[in-house]
């Protein structure tokens, strides 16, 4: 069983399948639509399926938010290369964990989605690229696809249809880079994980410089949903310029933490107070951040806004991938600040400059502030240092480091200030040199 | 005539020595050099003096800054690498060979300068004069100071260790 | 050029072929966009973001490297905003660099330093402890110094696209990346030390140079390496009369970037402490140090007797010494001692493969065309290890103008890794033919052969060639830095300078050893006694010209020092004929060139053999050496001048049973590799022919 019951004010679709006993077997999909989806695409045009998706507003789920119908819209469906199915199974955006649920509960679907695409733009071969703490996962993904290899939901000819499509799993090394997709393709084909030179993208050259749809597991599972009840159906499930439901994973200082499927567009304040159970009794929020880590926090007096690509945007944050982390007025905003930057200086690939030594630096002076033995100055500095990262990295993980210290520096500075050296600077000393001697 | 001529030369002896006489009761600037030694101002630049660290090693890393900036051309080092065994400087590298030819230097002071380390310092020697000039090219060993009270460099030590200690 | 694109730069009007990078298009009009990890001719990066610039309608600081150009275009290289970013990105470079700057033996010459100077902060915000690992020693040339590295992965890139080894790589990640050689503690590879020439910063040192001395304290002196007959230019740094290093400072020569182990390290021999420094007349039986008067004394005096005696004198040239020398030599005695005895250790049959090209024009291919050709076919050679700037030229066309590359040879070579096809096989004749039908598609094609085509096999190659129907050129590989300057000047029994015939035919090496008349025996910078062997005669009087001892010189008369190819000037002819002046670097003392020795031994014997001197036999040679007539200028201003083919039959054809390659690797060299540590203290890595 996921850990959290579905919640009335809940949009179930994609999560349908989540509390049906045996949810990860074939028998239990087929018995509830399971490839119902598929079977209709195998007898679609491709562009039907495309238009179809299109027309659904449904956005990358993996927290860029890029359109899905146009991605699949730039593969050269003419080239004699062989196109390649790639699904990003690498979730590792801390305050993440919607894919996990989805192959744990419904892996069926996930076949079924790629299956789609597979058809879409005439791809045969598919991989699911799975981080590898997820090794649970790989175990019922591999089963999944044995199923279906036997009910021929996979291999030559599925279902008489003439259509071949090969799927299997791949496992990471655990490392975050690689959910960024140049670099998972880098990974996948077995060198080094770190991002590759863009353009080209990988709809264009991507797996083995072959045409390539790599999508978020999330995005390829609410694909079968499309196909079956149409675009415009999932379109006005969200708002205007992003169409359906998707997994918001409510974390943090909450009374019932947990994964929600909701429509594009609901409300924060309501996620967080009625699905999440509301906050601690006596507690006051503090901060969210909305979207992963690498989203700017919002202050509590941000969040009263609903959960869509442009307000998010507007409020100075992004609707990212979903997970969301909730902090009380217990929160340490410094230490806050320390373990996002902790986890960016780990995960740094070490590619680029910025990146590279910005995070390190960034956390030894973070560490200083947390540790009391910070001055004024620093405070400064790691706005300055984080800002000098933004834009200028090589991949979007310099982005992700920079972004919620600078909203973190910027929206909590008291607490940093509270936190200084309590060193006596005498007028005239410059505060460089006390900084040695502390 | 003669008396006003007697009266003359005597008040101009009178005068004269009145200068003596007080200039006599004034401290004096004159130095008793050889006798005593000289005393100079700080800034003074004489001989150069090659220094050592807190540790005893020598601060010059060879990085031959203050013969490049050398306008005379008279600094000539060589260099060489510090080992595990022979530890000369706190650097990598140290100068095996440092000398400067006195006979062009020209006290300028810009190979203190450049020096990175602070290894070179102009000292207050000055009695250079030599009757042979082949003297005047100074080692580095003529250069170099005293190593400081307590400190024990690491080849002074392991010699001494050697020692039977 | 299909229509081109024209953009602004810095308010200049630029215009660029479609596809251009923006860094590129800049350099072409005179503007320098700052970058560490872009190298010319070597994948992209964009890791270093120095080049960001400002560019009109991007939200965004872009990548210069990777953008290609546009039409319309505006892009401000030295926006303020540009300027700021660097000024950070050398912020964050700076804090785990060591700043070591003194110490560091990249200092004066480091791109960080240049780049720090223009664009940097003057003080560092940075307070922290900064990440420090130990330097580390990968093999006896290569040292890493893991904090001054900042990770631009040229050195990567380099090892793998250049050079075909792909020995460097990335581990840990993050700020604690560090670059790792394959075997993980140490290199096993080429050790060319190409990686060190192309790093930015000192992270990569070389083991002979650290420490010696600063970039600014020696004198640059860029001459041809004496190694292998490629011909490579190395500048060598040369500080109180002593080579300290040798690396590719001026990339003006033919070998552009390239350089392998040879031409960076391997001058140590000059310095071997068994090298001659005195000449030496044997006394009793013993050989005795003498000055230069008595033993040309003796040696003018004895030859003197032998001619008068009508007594047969055999003179063995050298493929090191320069084609003034040379000519002189075979000059000196075809006239002066009036002997036809003239040879030299044959390694390739140029004179037949000359033969069979004759009538046939821009035949004979150039380093250039290894690089240009569609299609290049290598015929019985490991090039990689016999000739590594072929080799690099092959690799380098390969991933520039993906040409095709063929083998055929009777072992796995490096080559094989991006080639076409790859025949393995003893009869390479059979083998060419085997591939007729794939060579025929390509444009045109260069043949690179081995000494395993010789004689007849040349003129069956060359027929091949033209039976294929397109533009066929050629590569006759030769040993050492002047064996085919040695052919062209007339070291041959049969032949004269350009090909001539010679009036009279004398006897070749092994005839001159076997000889029961030989009065006297006069090798010059050759070994032809080597590993013991005598002479049949044993009345002859030898004298041997030579840096070392060798196996010859021990068996000598008279031995007679004579100075590398790093301490004199000349000429010498390289395995595609391009001409190239030897620079002096040094003064020595002791020895003396093999032309002036020649000279004195003239003077001493009263025979006119023209001016021993280097400019005045050059003359001559361009006058009477077919091809040779090369503009002056090219050679005086460090370039390389192109023989021109010979174009004509060879009426005699040397026996091609003596032409046979000492089948040297990257690791040695004939008798200089012998006396060189450097060469033989890295004998562990790829040290044989043929495994690939």
């Amino acid at each position: 069983m996921p850990y959290n019951k579905p919640h009335p004010a809940e949009t179930i679709i994609i999560s349908r399948r989540f509390h049906l006993p045996n949810s990860a077997s074939i028998d239990t999909f087929l018995a509830h639509d399971g490839y119902k989806a598929a079977r209709k695409a195998l007898d679609m045009s491709q562009d039907d399926i495309i238009n179809e998706v299109k027309k659904s507003n449904l956005r990358g789920r993996g927290g860029a938010g890029f359109p899905t119908g146009m991605k699949w819209g730039f593969v050269p469906r003419q080239s004699p290369k062989p196109k390649y199915i790639v699904v990003n199974a690498d979730e590792s955006e801390p305050g993440t964990c919607k894919d996990r649920l989805l192959m744990e509960f419904d892996p069926h679907r996930l076949i079924e989605g790629c299956l789609i695409a597979a058809k879409a733009v005439g791809a045969h071969q598919g991989w699911v690229y799975i981080r590898g703490e997820y090794r649970y996962l790989i175990d019922i993904m591999d089963k999944a696809i044995a199923e279906a290899y036997k009910a021929n939901w996979l291999g030559k000819n599925v279902q008489g249809t003439g259509f071949d499509f090969d799927l299997s799993t791949h496992t990471g090394a655990g490392a975050y880079e690689c959910g960024e997709e140049s670099a998972l393709l880098e990974s996948l084909e077995g060198k080094r994980g770190q991002p590759r030179i863009r353009p080209p993208f990988p709809a264009v050259s991507g797996a083995f410089q072959c045409p390539t749809i790599l999508n978020n597991v999330e995005t390829f599972c609410a694909v079968p949903d499309i196909i079956l009840n149409g675009g415009d159906w999932y379109a006005s499930l969200g708002v205007p310029r992003a169409g359906g439901t998707r997994l918001l994973c409510i974390s943090g200082h909450v009374q019932s933490p947990g994964v929600f499927e909701v429509p594009i567009g609901f409300p924060m304040m309501r996620a967080i107070n009625e699905m999440a159970g509301g906050l601690r009794p006596g507690r006051k929020l503090k901060a969210v951040i909305p979207g992963g880590s690498s989203c700017p926090v919002l202050k509590a007096d941000e969040c009263d806004l609903p959960m869509d690509y442009d307000s998010l945007a507007k409020a100075g944050s992004m609707l990212g991938s979903g997970g969301m982390v909730i902090m009380d007025d217990s929160t340490d905003m410094v230490k806050a600040a320390l373990r996002i930057i902790k986890f960016y200086q780990h995960e740094s690939c070490g590619w680029c400059i910025p990146c590279r030594e910005g995070t390190l630096w960034l956390k030894k002076i973070l560490t200083r502030l947390d540790d009391g033995i910070g001055v004024r100055s620093d405070i400064d500095l790691v706005g300055e240092l984080a800002e000098n990262m933004l834009g200028r990295t090589f991949c979007p993980l310099g982005d992700a480091a920079a972004l919620p210290t600078i909203s973190i520096v910027k929206k909590f500075r008291a607490e940093f200030e509270a936190r200084l050296a309590q060193v006596q600077v005498p007028a005239g000393v410059s505060e460089s040199l006390v900084r040695i001697h502390v | 005539m003669a008396i006003n001529q007697v009266f003359k030369s005597a008040s101009a002896i009178v005068q004269g020595l009145g200068i003596t006489f007080k200039e006599m009761m004034k401290p004096t600037v004159t130095e008793d050099y050889p006798d005593v030694p000289p005393v100079f101002q700080e800034r003074f630049r004489g001989k150069h003096e090659l220094q050592r660290d807190e540790n005893g090693m020598e601060k010059c890393v060879a990085c031959f800054l203050c013969a490049a900036a050398c306008p005379a051309d008279c600094i000539y080092i060589e260099a060489a690498e510090n080992t595990d065994k022979v530890r000369i400087s706190g650097g990598e590298r140290y100068a095996s060979v440092y000398n400067i030819d006195y006979t062009r230097c020209i006290f300028c002071g810009y190979c203190v300068e450049a020096c990175p380390t602070d290894a070179i310092t102009h000292g207050h020697g000055f009695e250079l004069a030599a009757y042979d000039t082949a003297a005047l090219i100074m080692r580095k060993e003529d250069m170099l100071v005293a190593v400081p009270p307590g400190a024990r460099p690491p080849v002074i030590a392991e010699a001494a260790a050697s020692h039977g200690h | 050029m299909s229509n081109p694109v024209n953009l602004t730069i810095d308010g200049k009007a630029v215009q660029a072929a479609p596809g251009t990078l923006l860094i590129d298009a800049a350099k072409q009009s005179g503007i320098l966009i700052p970058a560490f990890c872009y190298y010319e001719g070597y994948s992209l990066q964009a890791a270093c973001r120095m080049c960001l610039v400002e560019v009109e309608k991007f939200p965004k600081l872009q990548a210069a490297c990777t953008l290609p150009v546009a039409e319309g275009m505006v892009v401000r290289t030295e926006a303020a905003s540009a300027v700021q970013a660097r000024k950070t990105t050398l912020e964050f470079l700076l804090t785990n660099h060591p700043l070591d700057c003194p110490v560091c033996d990249k200092g004066g010459e480091c791109e960080l330093q240049d780049m720090v100077f223009r664009y940097g902060a003057g003080e560092s915000r940075f307070t922290e402890v900064k990440h420090h690992v130990d330097e580390k020693q990968w093999s006896p040339v290569v040292y890493y110094d893991a904090p001054r590295c900042i990770l631009c992965y040229r050195c990567v890139r380099v090892c793998d696209e250049g050079m075909g080894v792909t020995a460097l790589g990335i581990t840990h990640r993050g700020a604690y990346s560090e670059i790792t050689p394959n075997k993980g503690d140490h290199l096993n590879c080429d050790q060319c030390g190409a990686c060190i020439d192309i790093c930015p910063v000192g992270a990569l040192t070389s083991g002979i140079y650290r420490y010696q001395t600063r970039p600014w304290e020696m004198e640059h002196v860029g001459t041809i390496c004496t190694h292998c007959s490629d011909g490579c230019k190395t500048t060598l740094g040369v500080r109180n009369n002593e080579i300290v290093r040798g690396n590719n400072r001026d990339s003006t020569g033919i070998n552009g970037e390239f350089l392998c182990i040879k031409g960076r390290y391997a001058f140590d021999f000059i310095k071997h402490e068994d090298r001659l420094q005195s000449p030496m007349v044997r006394r009793n039986g013993k050989l005795e140090e003498v000055s230069w008067a008595e033993a040309v004394k003796a040696v003018a005096a004895r030859f003197a007797e032998i001619k008068a005696a009508g007594g047969a004198i055999g003179v063995a040239g050298s493929v090191h010494s320069t084609n003034e020398e040379s000519y002189f030599l075979q000059k000196f005695a075809r006239q002066g001692l009036g002997t036809p005895h003239i040879d030299h250790a044959r390694s390739g049959d140029v004179p037949a493969l000359i033969h069979a090209l004759a009538g046939k024009t821009d035949a004979l291919a150039t380093a250039d065309s290894l690089y240009h050709a569609k299609a290049v076919l290598v015929v019985d050679a490991d090039l990689s290890q016999q000739h590594p700037f072929l080799a690099f030229q092959v690799r380098a066309n390969v991933r520039h103008h993906q040409a095709a590359v063929y083998t055929v040879t009777r072992g796995p070579v490096r080559e094989e890794q991006t080639a076409a096809k790859a025949v393995h096989t003893a009869d390479y004749l059979a083998g060419v033919r085997g591939l007729g039908e794939d060579l025929k598609k390509h444009a045109d094609l260069v043949i690179v052969f081995g000494d395993g085509i010789k004689g007849a096999a040349v003129g069956e190659l060359v027929a091949f060639g033209d039976s294929l129907g397109i533009p066929v050129r050629y590569v006759c590989l030769v040993d050492y830095s002047n064996s085919r300057g040695a052919m062209d000047m007339g070291l041959l029994p049969e032949l004269g300078p350009g090909y001539h015939p010679a009036a009279v035919r004398g006897m070749s090496l092994p005839q001159m050893a076997a000889s029961q008349d030989l009065a006297a025996l006069w090798v010059v910078g050759a070994d032809p006694l080597a590993g013991g062997k005598r002479l049949a005669s044993g009345k002859a009087f030898v004298v041997v010209q030579d840096l070392f001892l060798t196996d010859t010189a021990k068996q000598a008369d008279v031995v007679l020092p004579s100075a590398s190819a790093y301490e004199k000037s000349g000429t010498v002819t390289n395995v595609t004929g391009q001409i190239q002046r030897l620079k002096k670097g040094l003064n020595i003392m002791g020895a003396k060139p093999d032309l002036e020795i020649f000279g004195l031994i003239a003077r001493a014997m009263g025979v006119d053999a023209g001016r021993a001197q280097n400019e005045a036999v050059f003359e001559e040679i361009r006058k009477s050496v077919r091809g040779y007539n090369v503009p002056l200028p090219v050679l005086a201003t460090g370039g390389a001048a192109q023989a021109q083919p010979v174009n004509g039959r060879v009426d005699v054809l040397p026996d091609p049973e003596l032409v046979r390659s000492a089948g040297d690797t990257l690791f040695t060299s004939g008798s200089l590799g012998r006396y060189s540590k450097i060469l033989g203290s890295v004998m562990e890595a790829p040290g044989a022919l043929y495994k690939g």
